[in-house]
């Protein structure tokens, strides 16, 4: 970003800024109130996958896991890291970076020979039609709310393998959110 | 589950529950057909319709209540003598206990089809207009009874069918006296009834016509004493009750009065009984006994007469002992129910009332009668309660409940208080160490069964209850509160380690930690224990199903075999004994069809006329093993050999190296069976892949033996339970798997030496036979690690073996196997994963598939 870019940044407002006092001050200048309707922001959990920062909708997020011991399941696909005991459930492990073409192949995190996880990572539980699956992620980021006029198509260029994993952007401020539609990103 | 589908459910489960009670007496009275039929029994049978009236037309059942009206009918007619137990009848009744089943069917799946509704009309139809009425007898024995008439106008119309009965065979009746204090009458009553049950029959319980005082009640039983006086005398010693006989004038002097007092003067009836001295041979013997008990009524200060007075009833008797066809026409208006074999002694010593043989009748015939079984006394008293059983509501709070059906046919209040009597006989017969099984549906669909599937080809039961003796329960409760207990001393000790901070524990903390842990591992045992005890349901349940089939397939197949079941009362989880209904049917049904031969050809092969096919249960250590055997033709390997052939699953060389054993396990793959050898009767292969498939995945183990011209046996062993199972755990590439020890046959010790190559894949040498071997970590793409020996599990399932090398054996260890529901379902080879303790997660190796696996690799080289 380029210093003109920021200076411009923070000269227009952006979507998001709580501009209603501006409103106000504009309604009694003129007297022409903006029909600007009410918009509701949904939660996003935002996460940490290879330094990219990744949301999926907090309505789907189960819960937030440290990486247990995981056990991996001989002969599976690859993405399918392993599976993990929660509280006595049987959760299976993703990974998604390989469906993201941000790895080659699926980090060793399972197995006796697997190094210990890194102290950032998480697993995500999502709800999934199919029942709960876990999600490797790097570092939780954080719940972000973004209003629907935050959102944007995905570029076009960013269409990933042979599904769309990623359903849109996020833009809050300077931070850039890419919207990922666990559904796809954890299908076979 | 919504509120109507619970309902539902529990409907289901409710009838499925007196369709299994309707069945095993249903099949009672078929295996004594020919032979007069237990009017308990039918009482039972009547009974169970009935309650299945009321319930379903409580649930708006509209079919299945018309049925069992039209049931319910035909059996009281039945039970009041009206109508003759024949062969027609009982195939009626056994046709309506199928159609019951495929309406629960129906009703279970909400469905409704069009076919079983014309069916239920039709045979509604078919039972109303069912035997004539049979004249009534002209000689009414119960005109020779001497009882006040407005005591004979209260009795129902089946007091009167089984007093009248009892009179004709000749049973000394009673009547019997008990005068109870209003508080506690009921208890007093129930418990004199429970003292004369042994002793005969209760025939009907009327208030007495002599008041019991201010503050009491009196109450006379009329009662049928199988047993003579001074028995009678000591076995009510104790109760309040008081005797006194009531008299019965011989037929010839039965015409001149039926209203004489039952208090007549001892002296009268003995010399009336004299007189017919030609009828009595046994005179002298009879006024012995009569001085007796004379004497016995003087010393106890009875105050009624006491002279038990025989009936002698020569025109009855004769035609009794005459052509018993002949007594249809005839005597069946009064028979009807009555009588059956077991009645027969008592019948007999009354033309010769001698001591010895009364004795000997009076002993055999209670010990025939089941002691629950009293039908006019449950009839009429809803104080009384069943040993050992839940107390139940007074009838006054059943009627609502039934009369919620159609009208009831006998008249009040007999029906009225029966159907809880007959549920909860069904419950004590259903579970003999308390516990039983009321299968309850699965909200709409049918447990794992295809949808498709209707009652005539599954066994499974409809519903999916366990039902657990409240003792049971209560224990286990207990065991719950127990380990509170403990969770409340290692909170305390929790706390003062706490609070002690980094001072060195004493040594006697540790000492009552680990006294606290251990009270806790046993708890948590017992708990467990407990929990897998109370999903366990005898086996016999099954076979109960399985009973009846063999009763339809004999028929169908026109042949004559004699099922014999032992072992019914060995116990199984709930989940292994519905799994195994479909395979037992199938190997049932193959002895049947395709074992045993025609009534004809055993004759000519030297062999009884009626087959055997057996059913046995019997527990083999942490085992159930279940044959079906027949004594049939055997297993014709030749023919089996050439089917394989034709069918492609073997090539004519493989043929040739093959062992008897080997082709006769061919009959258990996929394929063999089909419908030529369905239809020709000739091949034994009708879904026995079935068969194996199920067992596979009970990881039960299937073995064949056969010999030809003298029978085949399966012999399928089972595991006890699947919840928690023992399982060996193995050691690979440094991961740890368990390897379900039912399926575990032997673990040997094998250095790479003794590894053979054929034709480039690995086989193993045990004891002279080639068993095939696969390396669990090639299979699984581990990285593979050199070991000096390989451990190697001979795993089998079903018929079939193979060694899998593993590097290290941890041990064994009881686990929970949790299945890799939801996503995971598509992985091969692994089952289920369970918890070690340590957080990490055990991947349970699916046997099946792995043998599936390794036999593929063998079939596609081969």
């Amino acid at each position: 970003m380029s210093r003109f870019s920021e200076l411009l940044d923070d000269f227009f407002y952006r979507p998001d800024e709580d501009v209603s006092g501006l409103q106000d001050f504009a309604a009694g200048s003129d007297g022409v109130l903006p029909a600007a309707p009410e918009e509701v922001p949904e939660e996003y959990l935002a996460f940490r996958l290879e330094g990219e920062c990744y949301a999926v909708p907090i309505r789907g997020v189960r819960e937030i896991s440290k990486v247990p011991p995981l056990t991996e399941i001989p002969r599976a696909e690859p993405q399918l890291l392993g599976v993990m005991n929660l509280r006595g459930e049987l959760l299976p492990v993703y990974d998604v970076k390989m469906r993201l073409r941000l790895a080659e192949r699926a980090p060793l995190v399972a197995g006796p020979d697997a190094p210990a996880p890194p102290r950032s990572a998480r697993i995500l539980v999502l709800r999934t039609e199919t029942g709960p699956a876990g999600v490797w992620v790097d570092g939780v980021v954080g719940v972000v709310k973004l209003k629907p006029s935050m959102l944007e198509a995905p570029p076009p260029g960013m269409r990933v393998g042979d599904r769309d994993c990623v359903v849109g952007m996020g833009r809050r401020g300077p931070m850039l959110y890419i919207l990922l539609d666990a559904e796809q990103a954890l299908a076979p | 589950m919504s509120p109507g589908s619970k309902a539902l459910a529990e409907f289901v489960a409710e009838a499925t529950e007196i369709l299994d009670a309707l069945a095993r007496d249903l099949l009672v009275l078929d295996e004594r057909r020919g032979y007069e039929a237990d009017p308990d029994l039918v009482n039972g049978i009547f009974r169970a319709a009935h309650s299945l009236k009321g319930l379903s037309g409580l649930f708006g059942q509209e079919r299945i209540s018309r049925l069992a009206h039209g049931t319910e009918d035909l059996l009281d007619r039945l039970r009041l003598g009206k109508l003759l137990l024949d062969g027609a009848v009982l195939d009626a009744l056994i046709e309506a206990l199928d159609a019951f089943q495929a309406l629960l069917g129906e009703a279970a799946r909400g469905t409704e089809s069009e076919s079983l509704s014309a069916r239920v009309e039709a045979m509604a139809a078919r039972m109303a207009s069912m035997g004539a009425p049979t004249e009534v007898a002209a000689d009414d024995p119960l005109d020779r009874l001497e009882l006040e008439a407005q005591v004979r106008s209260v009795f129902t119309e089946y007091e009167e069918h089984r007093l009248r009965e009892n009179v004709r065979r000749g049973v000394s009746l009673w009547r019997v006296r008990a005068a109870f204090d209003l508080s506690d009458f009921d208890k007093g009553l129930a418990e004199l009834n429970a003292r004369l049950k042994p002793l005969g029959e209760v025939i009907s319980t009327l208030p007495s016509a002599q008041p019991g005082g201010a503050h009491g009640i009196a109450f006379d039983l009329i009662f049928g004493a199988q047993v003579d006086r001074v028995s009678l005398e000591t076995g009510l010693k104790g109760t309040p009750a008081e005797l006194s006989a009531l008299t019965v004038r011989p037929a010839a002097a039965a015409a001149t009065s039926a209203l004489l007092q039952a208090a007549q003067p001892a002296a009268t009836i003995r010399a009336s009984g004299g007189a017919k001295s030609e009828t009595r041979p046994g005179d002298a013997a009879t006024h012995d006994g009569d001085a007796g008990s004379a004497q016995d009524a003087a010393a106890g200060g009875l105050a009624a007469p006491d002279v038990p007075v025989r009936v002698t009833d020569a025109a009855p008797e004769a035609s009794r002992k005459g052509a018993t066809p002949s007594r249809g026409s005839r005597s069946s208006a009064i028979r009807g129910t009555s009588a059956d074999a077991k009645d027969s002694p008592v019948a007999g010593h009354s033309t010769s009332p001698k001591g010895g043989g009364k004795k000997k009748g009076a002993r055999a015939t209670p010990a025939a009668m089941p002691p629950e079984a009293q039908p006019p006394l449950l009839s009429h008293v809803p104080e009384d309660t069943e040993p050992g059983l839940l107390e139940w509501p007074t009838s006054d709070a059943d009627v609502p409940a039934n009369a919620g059906g159609s009208p009831s046919p006998t008249p009040v209040p007999g029906p009225s208080s029966v159907p809880v009597v007959a549920y909860l006989q069904g419950a004590a017969k259903a579970s003999p160490k308390g516990l039983s099984v009321a299968p309850a549906a699965p909200a709409g669909a049918p447990v794992s069964a295809p949808a498709a599937l209707t009652a005539d080809t599954s066994l499974r039961s409809l519903t999916q209850t366990v039902r657990v003796d409240i003792g049971r329960l209560d224990g286990l409760i207990n065991m719950v509160g127990e380990l509170l207990l403990i969770k409340a001393n290692l909170q305390r000790l929790a706390e003062s380690a706490r609070q002690d901070g980094a001072v060195a524990l004493s040594k006697l903390f540790g000492q009552e930690l680990a006294r606290e842990t251990r009270g806790l591992e046993r708890k948590l045992e017992a708990l467990q224990e407990g929990l897998l005890e109370a999903r366990m349901v005898p086996v016999g349940q099954v076979f109960d199903k399985l009973a009846r089939l063999v009763r339809r397939i004999t028929r169908e197949a026109g042949k004559e075999i004699e099922l014999a079941i032992s072992g019914g009362e060995v116990e199984l989880d709930k989940l292994i004994v519905e799994e195994l209904s479909d395979p037992l049917m199938h190997l049932i049904r193959n002895a049947i069809d395709h074992g045993v031969e025609s009534p004809d050809a055993r004759l000519a092969a030297g062999k009884p006329r009626r087959a055997v096919v057996g059913l046995r249960a019997e527990q083999k250590g942490n085992h159930v093993v279940i044959e079906v055997s027949d004594d049939g033709s055997g297993i014709d390997e030749v023919r089996v050999r050439e089917v394989a052939i034709t069918r492609g699953l073997i090539t004519f060389a493989q043929a040739q190296e093959m062992s008897r054993r080997e082709l006769l396990n061919l009959i258990f793959q996929p394929g063999f069976s089909t419908a030529r050898s369905v239809s020709e009767l000739s091949g034994r292969g009708v879904g026995l892949d079935v068969v194996k498939n199920n067992l596979g995945n009970l990881s039960g183990i299937i073995d064949v033996w056969s010999e030809r011209g003298k029978g085949t046996a399966f012999h399928l062993t089972l595991p006890v339970t699947l919840a928690i199972i023992r399982a060996l755990l193995v050691g690979v590439s440094g991961r740890t798997y368990a390897v379900p020890l039912n399926s575990v046959l032997e673990i040997i010790s094998v250095q790479p030496k003794d590894i053979r190559t054929v034709e480039r894949r690995e086989v193993l040498d045990l004891r002279g036979q080639t068993l095939p071997f696969v390396r669990l970590s090639r299979m699984f793409a581990l990285p593979e690690r050199p070991v000096s020996r390989h451990f190697v599990v001979v795993v089998g399932l079903a018929q079939e073996r193979l060694g899998i090398a593993v590097d290290e054996l941890h041990g064994q260890q009881d686990i929970v196997t949790k299945p890799l529901g939801g996503r995971l379902q598509s992985v091969r080879g692994i089952s289920g994963a369970t918890d070690l303790g340590n957080r990490r997660t055990v991947l349970v190796l699916d046997v099946a598939a792995l043998l599936e696996e390794g036999m593929a690799v063998e079939r596609r080289r081969a």
